[in-house]
């Protein structure tokens, strides 16, 4: 079945690169849960990209090529986390990153529970496309609270990550906190997202200025996206 | 009836990245040097579009070729030819850094590059896509000249709706009906003609 033409043109635009922010995280959401439009975004892809092989080649400058050469097959996982990724299907695993900057929709899960993780409660693993931090998102559904594990690099100066709820029901990104120097989101704030849309829900990460989206939606680049998984 | 002449040498060089892919995916460097000495400069033409400034366009051809080594295994000769897969992962490596350093192109830049018409591209990645791009081009020389070049600054260089408003003097939301009516009009072209 053909998709509607605002969905078939949200993918066009999408692959083009030309988004706002929350509507590309609503085509991310969109991308994990619609096949139909998941086939879209892979038909774009292929309909648009030999605008790209008319370019004119350019020599990279010689000293490239020995750091490029010995930079690859060294790449370590992150240890205990392991990629399911193989939701990403051939595009997607880049088309994110390409409309804009992020984030694998693939699932993560932890080989076994980092040791601050409680049985029963529930891990996202928001992993980057690109270089930068991976976080794991700890959610304690009887307290309501968020914890923030980052591995790698830090933060850009000046700039704050906010960590948002997609789908589930919900007709825009709800954020769901600042995550603070202390790499903590204040208690409580999982209180409003209704623990029966978990399954639905994806989470993301966007990087914000300091303090957070002054606006209530994400405006900055989105650089994770993850979804739960119990960890028991 | 219309036949496409493919220089012979192309379609060695399509087939031997396949194989180089292939080789690529099971972790061999020297396959992989192989195919940095035969793509590298035309991925870095399609990222220096994007990115002018040579340093970030450099971080960005690293990240290309590392995602390309990653991904070798999931590559399918199926879905799209070893070229426009590399491309496409470098233009969304470029596209992806551009966004990230804020980097913008001003409007009197010279290096905007916003037709089809001008380009005279290598006559090896002419002839290799000659179909696909001659059957793309036609269905965007339907479309009115201004949404044209919306697209391809959109596709080819990165602009956000922002940027495209700013340069054409259009409010972002007449930017974005533009880019819709656009692409659904180069969808029905292009599934038309297939």
């Amino acid at each position: 079945m053909a998709l509607d033409e605002t969905l078939e043109a949200m993918a066009g635009e999408y692959v083009l690169g030309t988004l706002s922010a929350s509507e590309r995280l609503e085509a991310q959401t969109l991308l994990s849960q619609n096949t139909e439009f998941a086939a879209a975004v892979d038909l774009w892809n292929r309909r648009l990209a030999p605008l790209l092989l008319a370019a004119r080649a350019v020599t990279p400058p010689a000293q490239l090529r020995q750091r490029i050469l010995a930079s690859v097959g060294q790449a370590s996982g992150s240890g205990n986390v392991v990629d399911l990724a193989k939701r990403v299907t051939f595009w997607r695993g880049f088309s994110l990153a390409a409309s804009a900057v992020a984030a694998a929709l693939a699932l993560f899960i932890l080989l076994r529970p980092t040791p601050e993780v409680a049985p029963g409660n529930y891990v996202a693993v928001l992993q980057p496309e690109g270089p930068g931090p991976a976080f794991v998102a700890s959610i304690d559904l009887k307290d309501g609270t968020i914890r923030v594990k980052r591995l790698g690099n830090q933060a850009e100066t000046g700039k704050s990550y906010e960590l948002w709820a997609v789908g589930g029901g919900r007709a825009a990104p709800q954020s769901l906190g600042v995550i603070d120097a202390s790499l903590k989101i204040p208690a409580g704030t999982l209180g409003k997202v209704d623990p029966a849309t978990l399954n639905e829900t994806v989470f993301a990460i966007s990087l914000e200025p300091q303090g957070g989206s002054p606006t209530g939606a994400p405006t900055g680049p989105v650089l994770y996206t993850g979804k739960l998984v119990a960890t028991e | 009836m219309v036949m496409t002449f493919m220089p012979f040498a192309v379609g060695i060089m399509d087939s031997e990245l396949r194989q180089l892919l292939a080789q690529v995916a099971q972790g061999d460097r020297t396959a992989f040097a192989r195919v940095y000495d035969l793509v590298s400069g035309r991925l870095f033409g399609v990222i220096g579009r994007v990115l002018p400034r040579a340093e970030l366009a450099e971080d960005a051809l690293q990240e290309t070729f590392v995602r390309i080594w990653q991904r070798a295994k999931s590559y399918d000769p199926a879905i799209a030819s070893p070229m426009a897969w590399m491309a496409t992962i470098a233009r969304n490596q470029a596209i992806d850094l551009r966004r990230r350093s804020a980097e913008r192109l001003s409007a009197s830049s010279s290096e905007l590059d916003e037709t089809l018409a001008d380009e005279s591209p290598d006559p090896e990645s002419q002839a290799e896509q000659a179909g696909e791009l001659r059957r793309l081009s036609d269905c965007m020389a339907g479309l009115p000249s201004e949404r044209q070049q919306m697209v391809l600054l959109a596709y080819r260089q990165g602009f956000t709706r922002e940027e495209l408003a700013e340069r054409f003097k259009r409010p972002v939301t007449t930017v974005k009906t533009l880019l819709r009516r656009s692409l659904i009009a180069l969808k029905e072209c292009l599934d038309g003609t297939r």
